[in-house]
């Protein structure tokens, strides 16, 4: 539990003191950095990103509705930025590139135990590369929902969709992970 | 930390698999933000702080720094594009309107100075070029006819009846028309107009020349003339 809710620090930053928005980029820089960086596969866009991401919110605060989290109004804006670059760099996100490819794993930083790292090594490098290969618009639900939100409310909100989109949008790219899965390895993932 | 690794949302698929690839999400390992990006994200803030509001509307806008000196140049060569095209729209326009009543003047003098001239020819021409716009302007259909009534050559008298001919319906015409008539003293000028108004007047233009006939304003003989064509007419 929070002492000072991410809404009243939100609204503190409208009210004119910026540096209330220091707290709420630490709280939530990382998990911004790896979303973009799971969209992007580049450091150095994600870096840039996450900078255009927190100074919007300090531009736009105002702007902020309590109808849903703050949590979810920041993803959302980092959504809305992330696809703009990726738009306006015309990068195909399916086609990741090499050199895109070592600057994510260059960052990864390995928190598990060896004998974890010994049993599902392979698997987890299957699973990143599904996860990598699948289209950008299932692989960002993925990863939102699986590690930013834990309800589908929040999810859509911070998708733009309504819950039950953002549900059928869930289901249809972890069908689309699996298939991938399948596909890379032979056989399902063990069970 | 409200970002650490989160359970994610409820996963309700039934499939083992689908399930068992959602739960080895959880262990991929997960980038770290460099640490200058925190620095990078501080200083930002800092020097955003220090400005002023109006200088934080500045940047937003795009009006600071040499992006603003730029922003400002687009912004004057912008206002003076659009300045000069709606003034030279509006001088063109006008110059326009002015070489039109110029053109239109030269025309019409040119008319009235050939339906004057001296020589046939030359009045047989402004009768052509006057006929088209005789309608439209009285001077020019006093000068027709004028050629129509007293003309000494008849190729002349008769090329003016006929350009005035078809337009005696018109009320400009018209009026002038039975004006002339009424001021006219001479039978043949008046036989000349009242044979112009029964060829080709409108019924109301007739009835005025019944009328002016009644009122002994038409020589006798024209004013017998007058009734029997009616009379024809009617019958």
């Amino acid at each position: 539990m929070q002492a000072v809710t991410d809404e009243q620090l939100i609204q503190w930053v409208a009210d004119g003191d910026a540096s209330c928005l220091g707290t709420l980029f630490e709280r939530h820089h990382r998990a911004v950095y790896r979303y973009c960086m799971q969209m992007t596969r580049s450091k150095a866009m994600s870096e840039d990103l996450v900078q255009e991401v927190f100074i919007r919110l300090l531009r736009h605060a105002s702007s902020f509705r309590a109808e849903g989290t703050c949590k979810a109004w920041i993803f959302n804006i980092a959504r809305n930025v992330t696809l703009d670059q990726l738009r306006k760099a015309g990068t195909d996100v399916h086609d990741l590139g090499e050199q895109g490819e070592e600057n994510a794993r260059e960052q990864l930083v390995d928190h598990r135990s060896s004998e974890q790292v010994a049993a599902g090594y392979q698997n987890l490098q299957l699973v990143e590369r599904a996860l990598a290969e699948i289209p950008a618009a299932a692989r960002e639900v993925i990863w939102l929902g699986r590690f930013v939100f834990d309800d589908y409310e929040e999810l859509a909100r911070a998708l733009g969709c309504t819950a039950g989109t953002a549900r059928v949008r869930m289901h249809r790219a972890m069908e689309a992970l699996h298939s991938t899965f399948l596909r890379m390895n032979g056989a399902p993932i063990d069970v | 930390m409200s970002d650490q690794h989160r359970p994610g949302v409820p996963f309700d698929r039934d499939d083992p698999a689908e399930r068992q690839l959602w739960e080895s999400l959880q262990d991929m390992p997960q980038p770290e933000p460099p640490p200058r990006m925190r620095r990078r994200f501080y200083d930002e803030l800092d020097r955003l702080g220090r400005q002023p509001r109006s200088a934080q509307w500045r940047e937003w806008l795009g009006l600071a720094g040499p992006r603003g000196f730029a922003t400002a140049i687009g912004c004057v060569i912008v206002g003076v594009l659009v300045g000069v095209l709606l003034r030279n729209s509006e001088v063109e326009r006008a110059e326009l309107v002015a070489l039109q009543a110029q053109v239109t003047d030269l025309n019409r003098n040119l008319i009235l100075d050939r339906l004057e001239n001296e020589s046939a020819s030359k009045r047989l021409l402004g009768v052509l070029d006057a006929a088209g716009v005789a309608q439209h302007d009285a001077e020019i259909t006093r000068a027709l006819l004028s050629r129509a009534v007293d003309d000494r050559v008849y190729s002349v008298r008769a090329a003016a009846i006929d350009a005035i001919g078809p337009r005696v319906s018109t009320p400009a015409v018209g009026q002038e028309l039975m004006g002339l008539l009424e001021k006219s003293q001479s039978p043949i000028v008046q036989l000349a107009l009242v044979d112009l108004v029964l060829r080709h007047g409108s019924a109301r233009q007739i009835e005025e020349l019944m009328q002016l006939s009644e009122r002994g304003v038409l020589h006798p003989e024209l004013q017998q003339y007058v009734k029997s064509a009616v009379w024809r007419d009617r019958t």
